[in-house]
């Protein structure tokens, strides 16, 4: 049979076995970016990024991982911190938990990184942070906006929560939709908490759930839920489903007529990554709250340097979006930069005690700062609306919005 | 009585779209006796070459034509490289066709970045009968799918190339001792299946998006109708499909989505418990 001439040999085990043990000590899924010179005393500081640079978050991840490498490149061309340059360790997190523990667990016990960046689902952070933080010793930065509620000693968020996705958004949304508003969501943490938290906006800005209902995470068909959006004269639906499902429910809402007679379709997490997932016509009037946007460019002078820098050196399709923590990465790596430099070591104590106040005058879509005690970053906050496959500034906080968590 | 109308469309519509996919797997598992774990991923190849011909300017209808062409050409080329393999172990056949579905699905990823894009319906817009909305290009899937239905099962019963292929699947060794080739008659088969899966991914990209990830969730559906409507015959996982594909659009109309979603399969697995050769039962084109 086929087997017959695929024995087993000793020269073949051996070869197999080779490959196998060489596979395993290189790791798959592992970058080092060493800078290009060195500081012999100290050797340099080494910076963990574990994201998903594979699996169905992929598109997010090699964004994070890019933005870390562009700005390492910057800070050792300009001398480094403290004097030391920084070393770039990127692994592999593969949108899978089990297989990001064990790669984290290499950053932190074989390779001894001074502190991780990284982690994109919530489910992610919870199953990396506890090899960070407590059994790793080591400061931890989670980019990616979430639902909030994360209060762990040495675990500092970047992006943007409830708080500052919704307390402009909404009020705008009934101001510029109406007060009836559907919520459906994606069955899992991030929407069920949103959807909470949008829920007392809505009430308290004059408006009122129609009703909130969730779904299975690879629902693709949402034609009943359609129907009781026409149905019951919604005004606003606030999306918090997630794709696959979110270009079919889209669509869906569109043939049946939603847009077209006045409806508004409200969406935090939507970028610009999102905006081909439907056609141009079926989205237009989405509104979205995010942190920053790439039309900021056109008027913010840093935002503008940063977005250029971002696309000439990674040209390929990983965008430089708010959705995919781009920006958080960026934040949170330049507030612990800023913070080494004040504790004037790489003690994670020291660090984490200059990270609770550390300020950024410049970040893309303006500076940003961490609220003391409270491990979450204040910053600025726009409201997008699509227009034509495009995003248009519509609306933008007054200065930076607290993140009003921990 | 609207919501009446349009809910029944609705259902109909996603059933039309389940029996189209579940056609080619049906096909190949009933002629065969060999579960494709790769037939998601010959939709999702069928909805990348549709996405691939719009991308280069090309009308999409043009890139319908295509894919159901070009996922059967590799669908024949992985039948006689790897699949043939197989025959033998049916257990081992999930696996291998799971590991090469895995690869397709990772290549697509790599080139599309991860990211969810879209392609336009050829046949765009709602057509409006007494002031409800009926999504045209769903309309069109219905059509499809019967006209492809019908076409597949003529092809199967009616014609010489059918008969050698249920006679191929009936008694292999008396079909080659009466000089048909049995080994072209599985490829062609394979092919045609997987040209199938080809076919449904290029009519349904326009209504979910391409993403990595499409063909994961009718596999699943799949491989549940195939069971409820029983493996072997023409007629059972097409049966078994529009079973599968009316309820899971119907039941979000009345309960919880979440609950609606898990109620399927538990209804699925019930039926299987009392009737474990599907809803008909026997070999064969006709019966």
């Amino acid at each position: 049979m086929i087997n017959a001439n695929r024995q087993l040999s000793r020269r073949r085990f051996l070869g197999n076995f080779a490959f196998a043990s060489a596979a395993i000590a290189a790791g798959p899924g592992s970058w080092v970016i060493r800078p290009d010179w060195a500081n012999a005393a100290e050797g340099p500081i080494r910076l963990g990024i574990a994201t998903d640079l594979t699996g169905s978050l992929g598109f997010a991840g090699n964004t994070d991982a890019n933005v870390a490498r562009m700005l390492v490149k910057e800070i050792n061309d300009s001398g480094g911190l403290l004097g030391r340059p920084i070393e770039l360790l990127i692994e592999d997190t593969a949108s899978d938990e089990s297989v990001a523990v064990g790669n984290v667990r290499k950053l932190i016990q074989r390779d001894k990184v001074d502190l991780v960046i990284g982690g994109i689902s919530s489910s992610m952070r919870n199953a990396i942070k506890d090899v960070i933080i407590s059994r790793g010793k080591t400061l931890y930065i989670y980019p990616e906006g979430y639902e909030g509620k994360e209060c762990t000693p040495s675990l500092f968020c970047t992006g943007p929560v409830p708080a500052q996705n919704c307390d402009q958004f909404i009020p705008w949304l009934i101001e510029n939709g109406g007060k009836r508003f559907a919520l459906p969501g994606s069955n899992y943490v991030w929407p069920q908490t949103i959807n909470a938290y949008a829920r007392k906006v809505i009430q308290s800005s004059g408006g009122e759930v129609v009703f909130e209902e969730y779904y299975p995470l690879d629902q693709i068909d949402f034609s009943s839920t359609v129907n009781r959006i026409i149905s019951n004269k919604v005004d606003v639906v606030f999306n918090a489903i997630v794709p696959p499902g979110v270009s079919p429910f889209f669509k869906q809402l569109y043939q049946a007529g939603f847009s077209k007679n006045g409806g508004r379709l409200g969406c935090v997490y939507y970028d610009e990554n999102f905006l081909e997932m439907n056609q141009a016509h079926e989205i237009e009037g989405l509104a979205s709250s995010l942190d920053y946007y790439k039309v900021l460019a056109a008027e913010d002078p840093v935002s503008a340097r940063i977005q250029s820098a971002y696309d000439k050196q990674f040209p390929a399709k990983f965008r430089f979006s708010a959705g995919s923590a781009a920006t958080g990465t960026y934040r949170g790596l330049k507030l612990w930069e800023a913070a080494v430099k004040e504790a004037g070591t790489i003690d994670r104590d020291a660090v984490a005690a200059a990270l609770d106040h550390a300020k950024i005058a410049e970040g893309p879509g303006g500076p940003a700062e961490m609220a003391p005690g409270k491990r979450h970053c204040r910053m600025k906050m726009y409201i997008g609306v699509a227009k034509g496959g495009q995003y248009e500034i519509v609306a933008r906080s007054a200065g930076l919005v607290d993140p009003k968590e921990c | 009585m609207d919501t009446l109308l349009i809910a029944m469309f609705e259902i109909l519509s996603f059933g039309a779209i389940v029996v189209l996919v579940v056609l080619g797997l049906g096909i190949i598992a009933s002629m065969m006796g060999i579960f494709n774990f790769a037939q998601g991923e010959f939709v999702l190849l069928g909805a990348y070459v549709t996405y691939l011909v719009h991308s280069l300017g090309l009308p999409v209808p043009l890139g319908m034509l295509v894919a159901p062409v070009a996922v059967g050409a590799l669908g024949f080329v992985l039948e006689k490289v790897v699949v043939r393999r197989f025959y033998a172990a049916p257990i081992v056949a999930m696996l291998g066709t799971y590991a090469l579905g895995l690869i397709i699905r990772e290549a697509v990823r790599g080139l599309t970045g991860g990211l969810y894009l879209s392609v336009p319906e050829p046949i765009s817009g709602s057509i409006m009968i007494g002031g409800l909305h009926f999504a045209a290009w769903r309309s069109v899937i219905v059509i499809i799918t019967l006209l492809v239905m019908a076409a597949s099962h003529a092809l199967l019963a009616h014609t010489s190339f059918g008969l050698r292929v249920r006679a191929s699947l009936e008694n292999p060794q008396l079909a080659r001792a009466s000089g048909i080739s049995t080994g072209m008659i599985y490829s062609v088969t394979f092919a045609f299946g997987a040209a199938l899966a080809g076919l449904a991914g290029a009519l349904i990209v326009p209504v979910f998006s391409l993403f990595a990830d499409l063909g994961i969730r009718f596999l699943i559906q799949g491989f549940v109708a195939v069971m409820v409507g029983g493996v072997g015959s023409f007629a059972g996982p097409v049966a078994g499909a529009s079973v599968i594909g009316t309820f899971s659009a119907w039941l979000p109309w009345l309960m919880s989505p979440v609950i609606a979603d898990v109620l399927v399969f538990v209804l699925a697995i019930i039926f299987i418990k009392f009737r474990p050769q599907g809803l008909i039962s026997g070999r064969g084109v006709n019966r």
